[in-house]
């Protein structure tokens, strides 16, 4: 114990001193604005530490730096705000999602078949041949498949619109558009796409394949699996969208959380094994590669939902406004569903400042309890270390990598689609958030997962002090002079604060010495 | 003769330098062979060309009669070799249980060896609640060994076990290994002459990336020539 302290003297100290500021700050503050601060700080840290815990395991494990990861926060955002406000457009593009992927599920079949083809100089471009075929079929196929959606250039079908209409209560969903060509023949040709691309891509690996590529029935399974599945979807549009507009919109707010984690998940894995894999041995390039993504993803944000910011309205158990509310005890809040709630006198938005947090803290235990008792857990934290000697054990790593990449986005995608309802959509949001999140990580240590939450809680605490003695004013000692910190103080606030710690402590407050 | 191991013409590159530059090993089976050399010879390079983990460019790996180069390390460890790095390379982070079982290759592998490990190595089994990094070098060793032996490996690569640790340890580790070779192949690449030549049964000497001379051990204990040739003074 004594060994620990004396090891650790500075990293305490430094937190001393911080919770010694923070008890001061809060000493100028009434009871309950200071408990509202907290919350609110509680709650920005939150949202930053989903997107910090996903950026730190992936750099921790892979080393890859995925700037795009604050785009896909935002990607999140808009994806839960697509299932939430237009369940209609979420259920028209399942059975599509699930046509266009379902062939890669079959990798094991299409390097079999590969196998089989001579080699010689005409087999050599027939990977591009198959890539180009589904290309040119998809442009065939693609705009007879009806995806009932918004429209960016009519006013009252943009998506602004939609979300505040839902916001009164008073959203009408336009009607579904129907085939003008044959469906079996549409869904056919996304198939057949699929397939050739598929094959396509699996060709150009076909040299560096030594292990026998084995006909998988698990994987067939799982194929016939996803286009049932799109399938049945297909054939049950009308029936599922009249279920999802007309279920709690509680209910559906959960759906769309879930729904936007695993298309977090779903596009982490699509992005480190068609992108980022090539070049785990090019740093330069992941960190152009990323960047680039992150751009790109923005541009399609723009593209499909628009440039203009808009609401995602609060599901129904955080929105109730009407009598018996605020609520004053947790049984009156579970009768009216209020969107606030007094503590100390103060209204606390429960949304905002409550479930928020509360997903937080629940999304902390349950990856800590991920890294620290289970298997894939174990791997991790070794190979944070040392990824050939993991590799030396028998260990395939490259599909820890896949799992982690994966599971890092889908935390920042649950970040968006959390932070959606307080914050609003927009094209920048990704941006400010991946910076607060960066700097959290330096401050908590780069590699460490509880310094990200730290180091999360610690950027959005002082946020908020900040943001809040804008309002009251700092009473400058003997003097009249009342400061009062200007907006642009509380980016540069976190900004000191991380300086100030990396003096103190070079590798962030938890990081690992090297 | 019955070989578990061959390597045949290996060459391999780190980075633009040509470090092994044609190497053959051959390992009877069941037996202890010791790889010996100057420093930067190309000893480790070796090992971990085996494994794969520095992939040669050149030349063949037949493990148990099947070709292995040009494999993922991970599928090379698979097929039943274990690994014992130079610097150990125990996971800081994780407990000496923990570290014990990441080496599992099948379910419960951990609880099947336990036994036949804390007897070679009794010491361990008080440390197992302890990180990693609370471990002394001596510890160290025996768990990195220990390690190697929780799946069922018929092939050990041990490089320089004895390396940076008091004499009374290095006496109790060859004993462990001696132990061992009842049960498993090893390959083991030493600085120390005196404790590869107790231990070891055949030799292969390296020299600037190619092997140069092998046989038995018994032969190159009295070849004093070839001793001062190739290992300098001993």
């Amino acid at each position: 114990m004594k060994v620990y302290f004396r090891k650790n003297l500075l990293f305490w100290v430094t937190m001393v001193v911080l919770i010694f500021f923070f008890i001061l700050s809060a000493r100028g503050m009434p009871t309950n604005e200071w408990v509202i601060t907290l919350l609110r700080g509680l709650s920005v840290g939150s949202v930053t530490f989903l997107v910090a815990s996903g950026f730190s395991l992936i750099f921790g494990l892979l080393d890859v730096l995925n700037l795009a990861h604050g785009t896909l926060f935002m990607i999140g955002a808009y994806i839960g705000w697509t299932v939430y406000v237009r369940p209609d457009t979420f259920v028209d593009l399942i059975p599509l999602v699930a046509f266009l992927f379902s062939s890669f599920l079959l990798s094991g079949l299409w390097i079999e078949l590969g196998k089989r083809l001579p080699m010689n100089r005409w087999t050599r471009i027939l990977p591009w041949v198959g890539i180009l075929l589904a290309a040119g079929l998809l442009l065939l196929v693609l705009p007879r498949f009806p995806v009932t959606g918004w429209d960016l250039q009519v006013y009252s079908q943009t998506p602004g619109t939609y979300a505040f209409m839902a916001d009164q209560g008073l959203l009408v969903l336009p009607a579904a558009k129907s085939f003008e060509s044959s469906p079996v023949l549409v869904l056919g040709g996304i198939l057949m796409a699929s397939m050739l691309g598929a094959f396509g891509i699996s060709l150009f690996k076909r040299s560096k394949v030594l292990t026998a590529g084995r006909l998988n029935w698990r994987q067939f399974a799982v194929f016939i699996i996803v286009l049932g599945v799109g399938l049945i979807i297909f054939v049950a549009n009308d029936a599922l969208t009249n279920f999802l507009t007309g279920i709690n919109t509680t209910w559906l707010f959960l759906i769309a959380i879930l729904v936007a984690t695993l298309s977090g998940v779903g596009l982490g894995a699509l992005m480190e094994s068609t992108l980022i894999r090539p070049l785990y041995s090019r740093p330069i390039y992941q960190l152009m590669l990323t960047l680039g993504l992150s751009a790109v993803g923005i541009e399609v944000v723009r593209a499909i939902w628009g440039r203009t910011e808009f609401i995602m309205p609060k599901p129904a158990l955080f929105s109730g406004t009407g009598e018996g509310c605020p609520a004053t005890s947790l049984g009156a809040w579970l009768q009216h569903q209020c969107s606030t709630f007094l503590l100390f006198d103060g209204r606390v938005r429960v949304y905002n400042e409550i479930f928020i947090p509360l997903v937080g803290v629940l999304v902390l235990v349950a990856v800590w309890i991920l890294l620290k008792r289970s298997r894939l857990g174990m791997i991790i934290r070794a190979g944070v270390q040392d990824r050939g000697m993991v590799e030396a054990l028998g260990i395939n790593v490259r599909r820890v990598f896949s799992l982690v990449f994966a599971l890092g986005v889908g935390l920042a995608a649950l970040g968006g689609v959390l932070a959606a309802p307080s914050m609003g959509l927009s094209n920048v949001m990704g941006e400010s958030l991946f910076l607060n999140a960066l700097i959290a990580l330096a401050i908590g240590g780069l590699t460490s997962y509880p310094g990200a939450a730290l180091g999360s809680l610690l950027v959005g605490l002082i946020q908020q002090v900040i943001i809040k003695y804008g309002a009251i004013g700092i009473p400058i000692p003997f003097t009249d002079i009342i400061f009062k910190p200007t907006p642009p103080l509380v980016p540069a606030s976190t900004v000191l604060l991380m300086v100030i710690v990396l003096l103190i402590l070079p590798n962030g407050l938890l990081g690992k010495k090297e | 003769m019955d070989y578990l191991l061959e390597v045949q013409g290996i060459h391999t590159f780190i980075g633009q330098y040509h470090i092994l530059q044609g190497v053959d090993v051959c390992v009877p089976r069941k037996s202890i062979t010791a790889i010996l050399g100057r420093n930067g010879a190309g000893k480790t390079t070796t090992l971990k060309s085996i494994l794969g983990l520095t992939p040669p460019t050149q030349g063949r790996v037949i493990f148990d009669g099947r070709e292995i180069h040009g494999m993922r390390s991970f599928d090379i460890a698979s097929l039943g070799i274990g690994f014992v790095p130079e610097n150990r390379a125990i996971f800081r982070d994780l407990s000496v249980e923990e570290n014990l079982k990441i080496a599992e290759r099948r379910k419960g592998d951990y609880a099947r060896k336990q036994e036949m490990i804390f007897t070679l190595f009794p010491d361990l089994n008080r440390l197992i609640a302890l990180s990693g990094n609370n471990l002394s070098g001596g510890q160290q060793q025996m768990l990195a060994i220990a390690r190697a032996l929780v799946a069922d490996n018929r092939l050990l690569l041990i490089d320089e076990p004895s390396e940076g640790l008091a004499p009374v340890l290095i006496e109790s580790l060859m004993e462990a290994i001696r132990k061992l070779s009842a049960e498993a192949t090893i390959v083991l690449v030493e600085q120390n002459f005196l404790v590869a030549s107790q231990l070891a049964e055949f030799y292969i000497i390296i020299e600037e990336g190619r092997s140069v001379i092998d046989g038995k051990m018994s032969d190159l204990v009295n070849d004093h020539d070839a001793i001062h040739r190739y290992l300098g003074a001993a």
